[in-house]
């Protein structure tokens, strides 16, 4: 029986929903799928500028309830005059400068706010930075191509977050607040801490304490984040962390689910010592009974771990924490998805017998995962291993579809797997159809940048096209083979094409035509060729042999 | 009033029936049979009287249902839909834009030739579902499918 559940799942076979189910629609590889999904976010930015640029064809407001974000930007805010109410309205609908505006404009008109209104808006400064809230999805492009270019340097990340101005105004409205909890402390920390003032933000955690006030959890996280930053030798960086846990046993906070993911994220980044303490810290967590469904480290670093030891049980695990919920964010941008994906399935590929292989292979597929050249190898070496050798034609098929049948080496092991011994007859015949197919793929005249004929990859395909019993094509493959390598020779070219004419080959033509294009010849073995080039029947047989065999 | 009129001896020139006049008739939406070198859509060959019997409705909302208001503020919003679309998808377009209404979703279902590149179509699709979200307040969705070339019914 279908329960609402069982109907909610996702459709390993179909693309991801962003697309349209259109086949000419449909992204066939991960370059296609990010390329698709990012030319939609720039059709929205446009659409948003638009927007923004002409709010007068916008404003016309008939929706029941009123639904702010589809106002155009400048309009967006409903209660105009200067009161608290006109103050929460912007915090909540995150309008930093105005709600900056609205708490200047109250407190010069001497209206009392109510601490926790103050507080809020402090919050509300110090989580973006003094600036004005990005909209979701949009700089996602930026984002993704600096962290990758940043790999080990940690110093540009400034342009990524942001900078933390001086005197900006959540350091002003600090100042002003005429006695300061440790909420206040808490919210100036975190937020010195998110958009690169570092050493500001050990500061004022000195001065939250001289002032006797204990810090909470969330502030340990953020200093936790803030250390490699402030060290620079691993070693170092290791002390200051557990300097700082010291300080929080001391204070008596209890470390919560992401003091550990930020603990995990730094040793992360203090290199092949910290692994020894990640791997404590995790048994640490499993201690305390932290239940590790959050943590947005935890997958590449288990993924990372499980390659390393051989671990399946921890990868299922880690697969399955992905796949409850909300956990798929977790994985990150599409690049490091794909990271994902390719060690889970290398490790599945190494470790498990085929038909669970199989059957992760079609549920990660086009749904969620785009298999890169290596992948494709570690699916092929599996095969091997099982001997399941007659599903090679499907695995070409797909390596087709995902635009990797222009990796000559892949291409190859294919070919040579193949060809490596004698199977029954029908997978013999389905192997020549998939030669034959490889073979197309090899052809000059496609618009793609087509592969190089390899000896070996020629010599599979003869092999494979023989054991079918498919003679004419073996020996136009042969033939072909044989051209490529008396490149430079002419008259051996010429001598081919007479043999391939005496044999009455359908080849002959296309071979003419080759050798005349890619060989200088003289006038007669020239026009020879264009009668070579001209031979279809029988009797054009009979004349060529006529003419140039007397 | 009428009785008078055609009493009098002009009444030969009123006619009753609108179609015996020769260059007049109904001409809505009909392409009328020609040399056979016109290819038309089933959309274009069937005329509107056969709505209901062998055509569809291109748009579909509950505004005519008894008791329901709104008929003609859905009527233009079809209209500028509709133009908006044959505009933003300039050349592509294949077929009539079908526009359903699911409670406050607005779903545009247009069929397209494929003189674009994906990544421009996906580009087009992005812009029109955000701008028209925002024009009318509500989602709309754009679900395109796509062709070779137009799929032709008969030659007229």
């Amino acid at each position: 029986s279908a329960t609402p559940d069982s109907t909610e799942a996702i459709d390993p076979t179909a693309y991801h929903y962003q697309f349209q189910d259109d086949p000419y629609l449909s992204p066939r590889t991960s370059a296609e799928s990010k390329l698709y999904s990012m030319s939609q976010e720039s059709g929205r930015a446009a659409a948003k500028y638009f927007v923004d640029m002409y709010p007068k064809y916008f404003t016309k407001d008939f929706a029941e309830p009123h639904i702010p974000c589809l106002m155009p930007a400048s309009v967006a805010l409903s209660l105009e005059e200067v009161s608290e109410e006109a103050l929460k309205e912007r915090i909540g609908l995150r309008k930093v400068g105005a709600a900056v505006e609205m708490y200047d404009q109250l407190v010069q008109a001497g209206t009392p706010i109510s601490k926790q209104m103050t507080y809020d808006l402090l919050d509300l400064i110090c989580f973006y930075g003094d600036r004005e809230p990005a909209q979701e999805g949009e700089p996602e492009a930026d984002q993704t191509e600096l962290r990758r270019k940043r790999g080990r340097f940690h110093r540009a990340s400034d342009t990524l977050r942001g900078v933390w101005r001086e005197n900006n105004n959540a350091e002003r409205l600090f100042r002003l607040l005429p006695e300061r909890e440790a909420r206040c402390y808490s919210a100036v920390i975190r937020g010195m801490v998110k958009h690169g003032a570092f050493a500001k933000a050990f500061d004022m955690y000195t001065d939250m304490l001289n002032n006797r006030l204990t810090a909470d959890v969330d502030i340990f996280n953020a200093l936790i984040l803030a250390v490699p930053e402030m060290r620079e030798a691993y070693t170092e960086k290791v002390d200051f962390i557990t300097d700082l846990l010291n300080q929080m046993s001391q204070q008596k906070v209890q470390p919560n689910l992401q003091t550990f993911n930020n603990v995990l994220k730094v040793l992360r980044r203090c290199g092949a010592l910290a692994k020894s303490i990640s791997l404590q810290t995790l048994s640490e967590m499993k201690a305390l009974g932290i239940v590790l469904t959050n943590s947005p480290v935890l997958p590449s670093l288990c993924n990372h771990q499980c390659l390393e030891t051989k671990d399946m049980k921890l990868g299922y695990k880690v697969q399955s924490l992905v796949g409850v919920g909300d956990n798929w964010r977790l994985l990150g941008d599409s690049y490091q998805q794909g990271m994902f994906y390719y060690r889970f399935f290398s490790l599945l590929c190494l470790m498990e017998h085929v038909d669970v292989v199989l059957k992760w292979y079609h549920q990660l597929m086009p749904s969620l995962y785009y298999p890169n050249p290596q992948g494709m190898r570690d699916l092929l070496q599996a095969l091997d291993t099982e001997s399941r050798l007659e599903l090679l034609p499907s695995i070409w098929k797909d390596v087709k579809t995902l635009g990797h049948d222009n990796k000559s080496d892949l291409v190859e092991e294919l070919l040579s797997l193949m060809a490596r011994e004698k199977h029954s007859p029908e997978v013999q015949e389905s192997f020549a159809d998939c030669a034959l197919d490889i073979k197309a793929a090899f052809d000059v005249d496609r618009r793609k940048p087509s592969l190089e004929w390899s000896p070996l990859a020629l010599g599979h395909v003869t092999t494979l096209l023989l054991r079918a019993g498919r003679i004419p094509q073996a020996c136009e493959a042969l033939l072909e083979d044989f051209l490529s390598q008396c490149s430079g020779a002419p008259t051996t070219a010429v001598e081919l094409v007479k043999l391939s004419a005496a044999f009455c080959l359908p080849a002959t033509p296309q071979l003419a035509q080759r050798v005349l294009l890619e060989f200088d010849l003289t006038e007669d073995q020239r026009s020879a060729g264009h009668i070579a080039n001209r031979t279809r029947t029988q009797t054009d047989y009979w004349n060529y042999w006529n003419k140039y065999y007397q | 009033m009428a009785a008078s009129l055609s009493s009098s001896p002009c009444a030969m020139m009123l006619v009753r029936n609108v179609t015996l006049l020769f260059g007049m008739g109904n001409h809505a939406a009909r392409i009328r049979v020609g040399k056979g070198d016109r290819g038309v859509t089933y959309e274009q060959a069937l005329h509107p009287h056969h709505i209901g019997h062998r055509k569809g409705w291109l748009s579909q909302h509950p505004c005519n249902l008894k008791g329901e208001e709104g008929a003609a503020d859905r009527a233009l919003e079809d209209v500028f839909i509709r133009r908006f679309m044959f505009g933003t998808f300039h050349g592509c377009l294949a077929n009539e834009v079908v526009i359903k209404r699911r409670g406050n979703l607005l779903i545009v279902c247009a069929l397209m030739l494929q003189k674009l590149p994906p990544q421009k179509f996906y580009f087009l699709t992005g812009y029109t579902e955000s701008l028209l979200s925002h024009f009318y307040k509500c989602p709309v969705k754009l679900e395109i499918q796509t062709l070779q070339k137009q799929a032709v019914y008969k030659y007229l």
